[in-house]
């Protein structure tokens, strides 16, 4: 019976602490206990490949954003939000040459980084915009000197560091696609390509990506996938900048590329995140997003020469740009990477990973 | 918040006290008070009952406010408490009713835009009831329907946040948190009591409380949601 009483009395005890309890975090462990992020792509999930010592010292940047001591991409922002840590680049390096020769490094590979995304890459093409090739052709962003190693080549040096498998607790990120548009857009432009050959290369680069997935992902035991599809390339101040046609052409290149991603993955186990309906939801209506300025660049480009990859508090456009969608004419700010980040979140929340 | 906690607590106290034993305990003392012989249900009688409650939200859920995706909504699931009624006979006909139970659990999952995502969180609520009532028949009839209007405070609390909330809300940033606004509501009640014998009874009711409130996040987001629950509740009780 005293033990009853006193049982009793703890129990009042603290049902009247508890009915005082104010707000709390919660439980914030996700229900998949992911043992590491692997992250394949290109400068939308670039975590810093190309930041050299003599980019950083010289521009404050190294990532493709507005970068800052806190700036994160939607990789490093989900990597976080799961208590993984920080995502760093698989490799470095950087081949720059003429104007831009003091920003070089040699390319090296990291070991126990898996952030093998990287700025230019391509599905499946080695040399994606910025990359030292393409002075051959008289562009000179190719001074920059951009590794651009595809996704193919990313996927496979992921398996040769890890013993020619997946353990089947990472959480594998893939969103590639950009550098194949801007690659082929710039044949029609110079025209080496028709528009319809533009749009075919699209498709087969899209077939091609999943095809890698499902081979060198899935199959080598990854299940958590999760493959972002390319966001509408026409709504990026960089196609706002080009003829409506070309707008056109740009959006159909992006869509193609999506429909072949999609149909070779359809009933896969990767979760696909439709970022391309998302992007232009975004842009059709970017107060409900929180997005101040969805056309302009954050990043006054005459400053960051570079782009976002060399830009910071120091280049920024005047005024209050913390909820910009983009830095520069295609990469997203900090804000514009959360809102990617969030909604590749509620995918995984509804795949019960959550 | 503040200004509930005195009546949430105090009605924590009476329903965390009820164990067998101490309802006995509780019956026996009032049957000694009680000289008067017993009959159903007339003036001036108390109504003590003890069951189950299960409170289900009819949750009409407005959307988040931005930054958001378009129609993010939420969705509260039912829970369940034992709970206290005590009923004083003002007429043969009229009575009050009051009743707060144990803390109920529910938890909040994300609707709309975002269904499917599961659960977004959880929040306590206690929420006492006062509910004037008549009773139809007589005070002899073994078989009495109710129908009962009053006010209900709905008190939240512990509220807690969890991964799915911080991730589609700030990813890569601190824990969001989540605070819902105490709240007062109109509660309908529809009810009947069963005599078992002069003095012991089973009660069941449904009570729908219309009940509107405000969730804040810490991210500074809000949402507004009519929760409009239905509470079903089966008690035994002893009159004296």
């Amino acid at each position: 019976m005293t033990n009853r009483r006193a049982w009793v009395a703890v129990a009042l005890l603290s049902s009247l602490l508890a009915a005082c309890g104010g707000a709390s975090d919660g439980d914030q462990s996700s229900k998949v206990k992911f043992t590491k992020l692997v992250s394949f792509g290109d400068s939308l999930s670039d975590v810093g490949s190309y930041a050299t010592p003599a980019l950083v010292a010289s521009t404050g940047g190294g990532k493709y954003t507005v970068n800052g001591a806190s700036a994160k991409i939607w990789v490093e922002q989900l990597s976080a939000t799961l208590g993984l840590g920080a995502v760093c680049a698989a490799q470095t390096g950087l081949q720059s040459s003429g104007p831009l020769a003091a920003l070089a490094a040699p390319t090296t590979n990291v070991a126990g980084c898996f952030g093998y995304a990287q700025g230019g890459a391509r599905v499946t093409q080695l040399v994606g915009p910025a990359n030292k090739a393409v002075l051959a052709f008289g562009d000179t962003s190719g001074y920059l000197g951009q590794l651009t190693d595809p996704v193919i080549n990313q996927l496979n040096r992921h398996l040769a560091a890890s013993g020619g498998s997946y353990s089947g607790t990472e959480l594998v990120l893939v969103l590639a696609g950009g550098n194949d548009v801007f690659i082929n857009l710039g044949a029609v432009a110079a025209g080496a390509a028709t528009p319809t050959a533009a749009v075919t290369a699209m498709g087969v680069a899209g077939a091609e990506l999943a095809g890698y997935v499902k081979a060198l992902v899935l199959a080598k035991g990854a299940k958590y996938v999760v493959v972002v599809n390319l966001p509408d390339v026409s709504k990026t101040p960089f196609a706002y900048g080009t003829p409506a046609a070309t707008q056109g052409l740009i959006q159909t290149m992006s869509s193609t590329f999506n429909a072949q991603l999609k149909a070779g993955l359809t009933g896969t186990a990767a979760v696909q995140v439709d970022a391309f309906t998302q992007s232009q939801n975004q842009a059709t209506n970017p107060a409900q997003y929180g997005v101040t300025n969805a056309t302009a660049t954050a990043c006054d480009l005459t400053k960051a020469t570079l782009g976002s990859l060399g830009c910071s508090a120091a280049t920024l456009v005047a005024g209050d740009v913390s909820h910009y969608q983009f830095a520069d004419t295609v990469h997203p700010t900090p804000f514009g990477y959360q809102l990617l980040a969030e909604y590749v979140a509620t995918q995984m929340a509804i795949a019960g990973w959550l | 918040m503040n200004r509930a906690l005195p009546v949430a607590c105090l009605a924590d106290i009476k329903s965390s006290a009820i164990k067998p034993n101490a309802v006995a305990a509780l019956c026996a003392l009032a049957a000694a008070l009680s000289c008067q012989p017993a009959t159903a249900q007339t003036a001036g009688q108390w109504l003590v009952a003890l069951g189950i409650n299960e409170i289900s939200p009819q949750v009409k859920s407005g959307d988040l406010s931005p930054p958001s995706l378009p129609g993010t909504r939420i969705d509260v699931r039912s829970a369940r408490a034992p709970i206290l009624t005590v009923v004083k006979m003002l007429t043969d006909n009229w009575s009050v009713e009051g009743f707060a139970g144990l803390a109920y659990k529910h938890e909040i999952v994300g609707a709309g835009a975002i269904q499917g995502v599961g659960r977004l969180g959880s929040v306590k609520a206690i929420s006492p009831t006062v509910l004037l009532q008549y009773r139809f028949l007589a005070p002899t009839d073994g078989f009495r329907p109710y129908l009962g209007i009053g006010p209900s405070y709905a008190h939240f609390f512990d509220e807690r946040g969890s991964a799915t909330l911080t991730a589609l809300s700030q990813p890569g940033s601190v824990a969001t948190r989540m605070k819902i606004d105490d709240a007062l509501g109109l509660s309908m009640q529809v009810g009947a009591n069963f005599k078992l014998n002069e003095r012991w009874f089973l009660d069941a009711s449904v009570i729908k409380t219309l009940l509107k409130t405000t969730t804040t996040l810490s991210t500074g987001q809000k949402l507004d949601a009519k929760l409009d629950p239905v509470s079903t509740n089966f008690s035994v009780g002893y009159r004296f």
